[in-house]
């Protein structure tokens, strides 16, 4: 009889959950409803991919941008930020509930996320804005970079690797070959990768070592085999996974005396010898801007241009320069000089 | 009122395309009492080869029938290395997830993430196109899921009625039946484990076609979110006899998903979801065993009454 009542409980537990849920969807989607609906004021959804600084970074600066524009937070606007940390089908349930909300915009952060929200939106042609997107042609999300011709709007993080490989050869002037350490399932990391192979023998670089890993399990190794096959130095892109693991990268580069470059001015604060970075927040900034313009009416999605962040400025580290015995060159030294973990 | 019908229409349509992957660990869980890890790992590979096959050109319906076939290879794998290399059920599950990542990444030629946006997929075309096209706009959506997930239901469950399935249901619960009929129960695992991942990569296909891409790491928690669909469906409708399992796997699925964006709506941050998640497992697995505790008592009962 004892068991009985609590199975029961448990079935009206789990029966009142299913009620709840129900009723809640209702609750809080008629309040977004009102809010929508009344005047200039503006209901937005944003959709971050995973937590990591400079996707931290670009939703600091979309926020910004879009009071640059005259939408701020809390007055005439509503932003329902989600994380979908790391999980593809969040980022789609996330997508999908905004676009039957229909939320006026809904913003996205990193290429996962970008996906999801077109997908999900192209019924309803609720405008998408992305940013930290380094390839959104080959992701089909815009039929080019001058003009989008789909609901997708936004920005580039293409990172200014023609820069970044002028630098190396400024501070390595012998250096043959790069080393890479990148994850597979990262498609920023590895259209970046491509390009680099392109642009290597520009500034007389024999090769590019590639090691891709899967996990941040396999970094120690990939770095260590990196360093093995006789690389001059390691150059980082933005991947999340290898960012997070900096620090083992580092050690192993540390071991053979070779500098590690790095692709935003984080990295060189934590032991990278340079790097030509891109501004996330400047870069979420613009996104903002261009979000607000939507929001506007003043620009349509399908003719916007996508903005790329070209230009980068240098960042070094002048600790490990002297560690390594490198002498910073000359047009180098206007450039942000800073110490290991002087940042904090 | 539009906007809570609107988000029905996702809770049903995610509901019951994830719904594809349940039945399918339904099989290996339920039906086979194996815990198959492998589905993290089949579940990309059916919507990566989608997305692969359908930038090929493939009539979309044939893809659903290969990416069912490409899951039922990497099902045999993971129930040979089980049965002929006596490997443990999940030490086998894990190494086939583990290595149909690399499959994953050939399949999509390297690329992380692959876009289908409007190329013909079964929700654009045909019976799927003419749906979209009348006045039935999203819900044909709806109304497409449906119906591939009933057809695939009712397959199932033919199937487990003739003579391979009855004795692939006797191997999960009285292997010497299956011995004692002179078949090899090792053969039947290995039969039951290509169903269901095939299930589970069909289903990955189906979500693909739907949002129109797919991610090759879009695997991770699908073990958790079909075990606990199976585990809830069984805990909330345990008693009505008359329900199949499979259906009850599909319902308990459409409660989740019912959950996670109820959760998602009440503003719970999203960190907080996988704990949410645990916490229903955690509510359903006891109410299972709560039931399961009690009828075995009545039998007794019943027994000593006599």
């Amino acid at each position: 009889m004892r068991k009985n009542l609590v199975s029961k409980v448990i079935a009206a537990a789990l029966t009142a959950a299913l009620a709840m849920s129900l009723t809640a969807c209702g609750s809080s989607s008629s309040a977004s409803t009102t809010e929508s609906s009344s005047g200039d004021k503006k209901t937005i959804g944003v959709i971050q991919y995973t937590t990591v600084p400079s996707l931290d970074n670009c939703y600091e600066g979309f926020v910004k941008g879009l009071a640059d524009e005259g939408f701020v937070e809390g007055e005439n606007l509503t932003i329902d930020f989600q994380n979908a940390n790391a999980e593809v089908s969040t980022a789609d349930t996330e997508a999908q509930t905004m676009a039957q909300k229909k939320y006026d915009l809904i913003g996205a952060i990193a290429t996962p996320a970008a996906m999801s929200a077109y997908g999900a939106c192209k019924a309803d042609k609720i405008p998408v804005v992305f940013t930290a997107v380094s390839d959104p042609v080959s992701a089909q999300l815009v039929k080019s970079l001058d003009k989008s011709e789909t609901i997708c709007a936004g920005s580039s993080d293409q990172l200014p690797l023609e820069a970044q490989l002028q630098m190396i050869r400024a501070f390595l002037p012998e250096a043959k070959k790069i080393g890479v350490l990148y994850t597979t399932s990262e498609p920023n990391s590895i259209t970046n990768l491509e390009t680099l192979k392109e642009l290597a023998p520009k500034y007389d670089f024999e090769s590019i070592e590639a090691i891709g890993v899967t996990n941040s399990s396999e970094i120690a190794a990939g770095a260590e085999s990196l360093v093995a096959s006789g690389v001059d130095c390691i150059n980082n892109f933005t991947d999340n996974n290898v960012v997070n693991n900096l620090p083992t990268v580092l050690q192993a580069a540390s071991k053979a005396n070779i500098p590690v470059f790095g692709s935003e001015e984080g990295q060189v604060y934590d032991g990278c010898l340079a790097s030509i970075s891109i501004d996330y927040v400047a870069l979420g900034e613009e996104t903002g801007k261009i979000a607000g313009k939507i929001l506007k009416e003043k620009l349509k999605p399908e003719d916007s241009e996508i903005y790329t962040a070209n230009e980068g400025t240098p960042f070094v580290n002048t600790d490990v320069a002297k560690t390594l015995g490198i002498e910073i060159p000359s047009e180098y030294q206007d450039g942000t000089m800073v110490t290991t973990g002087s940042n904090k | 009122m539009e906007i809570i019908l609107g988000l029905l229409q996702v809770v049903l349509r995610e509901g019951m395309i994830y719904g594809i992957m349940a039945m399918g660990v339904y099989i290996t869980y339920k039906v086979l009492n194996f815990a198959d890890l492998s589905v993290d790992g089949s579940f990309p590979l059916g919507a990566c080869s989608a997305a692969a096959l359908i930038t090929a050109g493939v009539n979309p319906w044939l893809v659903c029938v290969i990416c069912f076939l490409a899951g039922c290879i990497a099902g045999s794998v993971t129930g040979a290395l089980h049965v002929k290399l006596h490997i443990s059920d999940l030490m086998s599950g894990i190494l086939v997830q583990t290595a149909l990542y690399s499959v994953n990444m050939v399949v999509t030629s390297k690329k992380a993430v692959l876009s289908i946006f409007d190329m013909p997929t079964i929700f654009s075309t045909g019976l799927g196109g003419m749906l979209y096209n009348s006045a039935l706009d999203q819900w044909a959506w709806v109304i497409m899921a449906l119906i591939i997930t009933i057809v695939v239901k009712i397959l199932l469950d033919l199937y487990l009625k003739t003579r391979s399935g009855l004795l692939l249901r006797a191997v999960g619960s009285n292997e010497r039946f299956v011995v004692s009929q002179g078949k090899d129960p090792g053969n039947m695992k290995i039969i039951g484990l290509m169903i269901g991942n095939g299930l589970v990569a069909l289903s990955g296909c189906v979500l693909a076609q739907q949002k129109e891409s797919a991610d090759a790491s879009s695997g991770t928690g699908m073990v958790v979110m079909a075990l606990a669909a199976v585990i809830i469906g069984e805990a909330v409708f345990g008693k009505a006899k008359k329900l199949r399992g499979t259906t009850m796997a599909i319902i308990g699925m459409i409660i989740y998903r019912c959950c996670l964006t109820a959760a998602m709506q009440l503003g719970l941050d999203t960190i907080y979801l996988k704990a949410l998640m645990s916490g229903l497992f955690i509510i359903a697995l006891v109410g299972s065993r709560l039931k399961n505790e009690r009828s075995a008592r009545n039998v007794i009962k019943a027994a000593e009454n006599k």
